[in-house]
């Protein structure tokens, strides 16, 4: 099962990530088919149904870039009253939420998780 | 007052890899809008992808009305997306799959969660892979919705055949009024 086995490298990102930025509140890494396969928090956030959301905004994000021919759907962000959300593919199978309480943290958000996205990328290409 | 309804949305919904994308791929006169991804679990035994969001076709009937087809995802953590998808349906087709470990506890899970839509909105019942051989036979699903005291139409169907599905849709179109 592709979430067990990338469980250890994808807890040890997310953990990084959060102390690299203290913008990011929590993030968690899903299968694009929507199983949890890692998370870390700061607060006390009801993440779980977040990894099956996610792989459905993904793959959405995915199905409209396709239907306009823009080609790979790199990232989908979703700015709200509170803070945002990113989303965004570390790879064909995984995907990267993070989120931010802090309206003004979107450029850190971004810039921090697809760093975080592309070291892990590289962490589970092996695996 | 007549009512012209001139875009229909259906809903198919049901257990995962029971045909609900193959059936809306059957009969959608426009490439299906899908958002299937690789399936990393343990049903990837069962199958290699598996619907994450919805599926989307139409089909245009001879009297000139529309069919919008909506597939819901099978698998049930995926159940949040249920209720957005089944607003404004006119029709609901719940497609359970014969061959499956526990095909009436499948059928029960989609009876029991659509059920306050059950009474005003037409609903049938589609058997799939019927013809391996393997699950209960369709007494088995005519004793449950009897013993939940429902009456709905339910058939044995295969999601590749047009013809079984346009059965389907007369089945709901019956059941709808439509002038």
């Amino acid at each position: 099962m592709l979430s067990k086995i990338v469980e250890p490298q994808a807890s040890l990102h997310l953990k990084k990530l959060l102390e690299d930025c203290d913008a990011i509140k929590a993030a968690m890494v899903v299968t694009v088919d929507g199983n949890l396969c890692a998370m870390q928090q700061k607060g006390t956030y009801a993440l779980e149904r977040l990894a099956t959301m996610g792989s459905s905004l993904m793959s959405l994000g995915d199905t409209i870039t396709g239907e306009l021919k823009m080609g790979f759907c790199n990232r989908i962000i979703s700015e709200n009253e509170q803070g945002i959300v990113a989303f965004m593919h570390i790879n064909n199978e995984l995907v990267l939420i993070s989120i931010t309480t802090e309206k003004n943290s979107l450029g850190m958000l971004l810039s921090h998780s697809k760093r975080c996205a592309e070291n892990l990328a590289k962490a589970v290409s092996d695996l | 007052m007549r009512i012209i309804v001139k875009e229909i949305k259906l809903v198919f919904t049901g257990s995962m890899g029971a045909g609900k994308t193959t059936a809306i791929s059957t009969i959608s006169e426009i490439p299906v809008v899908n958002t299937d991804v690789r399936t990393t679990d343990k049903a990837r035994l069962r199958k290699e992808t598996t619907t994450v969001a919805l599926d989307y076709g139409e089909l245009t009937l001879d009297g000139g009305q529309k069919l919008k087809l909506y597939g819901t995802p099978g698998q049930q953590r995926f159940e949040y997306m249920w209720p957005i998808i089944i607003k404004g349906a006119l029709g609901l087709i719940i497609l359970v799959d014969d061959a499956a470990d526990d095909p009436v506890a499948d059928l029960a899970i989609y009876i029991k969660f659509f059920k306050s839509y059950l009474e005003d909105m037409p609903t049938v019942i589609g058997i799939t892979r019927t013809d391996l051989k393997q699950g209960p036979g369709m007494p088995a699903y005519y004793d449950y919705l009897q013993n939940q005291d429902l009456q709905l139409p339910i058939f044995p169907v295969d999601p590749r055949q047009r013809e079984h599905l346009i059965m389907i849709i007369q089945t709901l179109a019956a059941m709808v009024e439509v002038v």
